[in-house]
């Protein structure tokens, strides 16, 4: 096949970011964990990961930028290498998020906690990792179908973002948790709901790969089409 | 003018059309596009090798237009159909319509010598006339017409080799051959002359590609000058050329070995370098084949 080594380059790339999903995904699970758990050791295991992942979201980089500066890519390839960076930023970014709430809980152990509160953020979390492995899952398998119903999936992580907002402006009267574990709290429900908007967006960019359109636009072919099975029939 | 209806739906950069399987083109708003050139149902043989099948395809004013594609699927040909230099070679023909502001060349009563003044060519290895100077050469195509005086011959070179890009280069040894110069110099003087002769569309077969980087790149920013004035058709196997300097590219394709060339697909240059709708130019694009 003609361009057999670019070809080769190209998978190299795509088999990196995948890797890197793969291991954010797994700081993600041990997340939930130590939250479902109050496990501050699982919390433990994931401090450090930040400046990991980023390293390795710079290795990514270059090879993007050197496989443009010697094999000039265009179309397909080229929206593969735009794809590749920006999903390894959503990577990147959502690691760094992920270690910030890992922080939050190991440095709360033993705080108490609101338990109303602690059910909205674990809950959360479980939805913020769910929609994150499924839009790396479209990303790998192209399904871009998916990726429009991920952005459906959204909505569970806004409601649960409003009604976790609301528990922390409104304290129940005892059982409220200790002030630091609220403050902690108010900022993991801000990391967890932009952790959920990066797995949305990781779906959306694959949109862009395969049709070469923004989501928004492909969005609205996709609502516009007919959905009735028995209409398409008649 | 309102434009016919043929001609609207041939308009390439509204129509976003794509050509070789029947599909219907989308609508576009009638007298948008100014198209210096439309070709209708153009067919090319050599002798009775169909070289060429039913190309439609209009080249838009004051635009860079390239033609890419694998060799032999008649990018080329189609260029020389463009003035009239396909019929040079024996037993080549043409059918179809090909309207220059609106006036067909086929016609038989169109002197073919007239349209390549108004549709001028760069050929792919430079050819300035060897016994001449560079001066002489610039001018040589005007020199078939009327005398004119010295002052505006002088002004005629200074003025194309500017839009050559060459003149700073050259206009201290006005006296020297041009055969002097060397191979992208050449190429520029060419250019000039081509330009002498003030045509409205300039056809370019591989202008750059006996060329060295430096020279490419001079040529490259002489063409995004020259379609200030005029409209430029290219043809290059160079994609990243096309990519850099072309508003709209149209790929050509055979199917089969044997098969006349077809226009495969034509578009917005960034539409077929970013996101083209058929799976063939992608992969020709992309590299992967040709």
């Amino acid at each position: 096949m003609p361009r057999e080594t670019f070809q080769h380059e190209l998978d190299s790339l795509l088999s990196d970011v995948l890797d890197l999903g793969a291991e954010v995904e797994g700081s993600l699970q041990n997340m939930v964990i130590a939250m479902e758990n109050r496990d501050a050791s699982v919390a433990d295991r994931e401090l450090g990961v930040d400046v990991r992942y980023k390293m390795r979201g710079a290795e990514i980089d270059e090879e993007c930028m050197i496989l443009q500066a010697r094999q000039a890519p265009v179309a397909r390839d080229l929206r593969l290498l735009y794809t590749a960076q920006a999903v390894t930023n959503h990577l990147v970014r959502s690691g760094t998020l992920c270690e910030h709430i890992c922080h939050a809980v190991a440095e709360t152990d033993g705080h108490e906690r609101d338990e109303d509160l602690e059910a909205a953020l674990v809950e959360m979390a479980r939805t913020a990792r769910n929609i994150f492995h499924e839009g790396m899952d479209i990303f790998k398998n192209r399904d871009i179908d998916r990726a429009r119903d991920l952005q459906a999936t959204d909505d569970k992580v806004d409601l649960l973002y409003s009604e976790a907002l609301n528990l922390i402006a409104n304290p129940a009267d005892g059982g409220s948790g200790s002030p630091e574990w609220r403050m902690r709290a108010s900022l993991m429900v801000h990391y967890l709901e932009r952790i959920a908007d990066h797995g949305v967006d990781i779906g959306g960019r694959t949109v862009f790969l395969v049709t070469g359109e923004r989501i928004e636009n492909a969005m609205q072919q996709y609502m516009k089409r007919n959905t009735n099975p028995d209409e398409e029939q008649t | 003018m309102e434009q016919s209806k043929t001609q609207r739906e041939q308009s390439v950069p509204d129509s976003k059309r794509r050509t070789g399987d029947g599909e219907t083109p989308r609508e576009q708003e009638p007298g948008k596009r100014d198209n210096v050139i439309v070709a209708e149902d153009l067919t090319a043989y050599y002798g009775s090798f169909k070289a060429l099948d039913s190309i439609s395809m209009n080249i838009e004013r004051n635009k860079i237009t390239a033609l890419i594609g694998p060799s032999g699927c008649g990018k080329s040909t189609y260029l020389r159909c463009l003035n009239r230099m396909h019929e040079v070679i024996g037993g080549a023909r043409m059918e179809g319509r090909l309207l220059l502001d609106g006036q067909n060349m086929v016609d038989k009563d169109v002197d073919p010598v007239q349209v390549r003044r108004r549709v001028g060519m760069v050929f792919q290895k430079p050819n300035p006339f060897p016994t001449m100077t560079i001066y002489d050469n610039v001018v040589a195509g005007l020199k078939l017409e009327k005398r004119r005086k010295k002052s505006e011959l002088n002004d005629i070179v200074e003025h194309t080799l500017k839009q050559a890009a060459l003149w700073d280069e050259v206009k201290n040894k006005l006296k020297d051959s041009g055969m002097s110069l060397s191979g992208g110099q050449q190429q520029r003087l060419c250019i000039a002359r081509t330009l002498a002769v003030e045509p409205e569309v300039i056809l370019m077969d591989e202008p750059a590609s006996a060329l060295d980087p430096m020279s490419t790149q001079k040529i490259e920013d002489a063409m995004e000058e020259l379609k200030e004035q005029y409209t430029v058709v290219i043809v290059t196997h160079n994609m990243q050329q096309a990519a850099r300097v072309s508003d709209y590219t149209g790929f050509f394709f055979i199917e089969e070995q044997g098969d006349p060339g077809r226009l495969w697909e034509f578009d917005d240059t960034q539409k077929i370098f970013s996101n083209p709708e058929r799976k063939e130019t992608e992969d020709y694009v992309t590299g992967r084949f040709g």
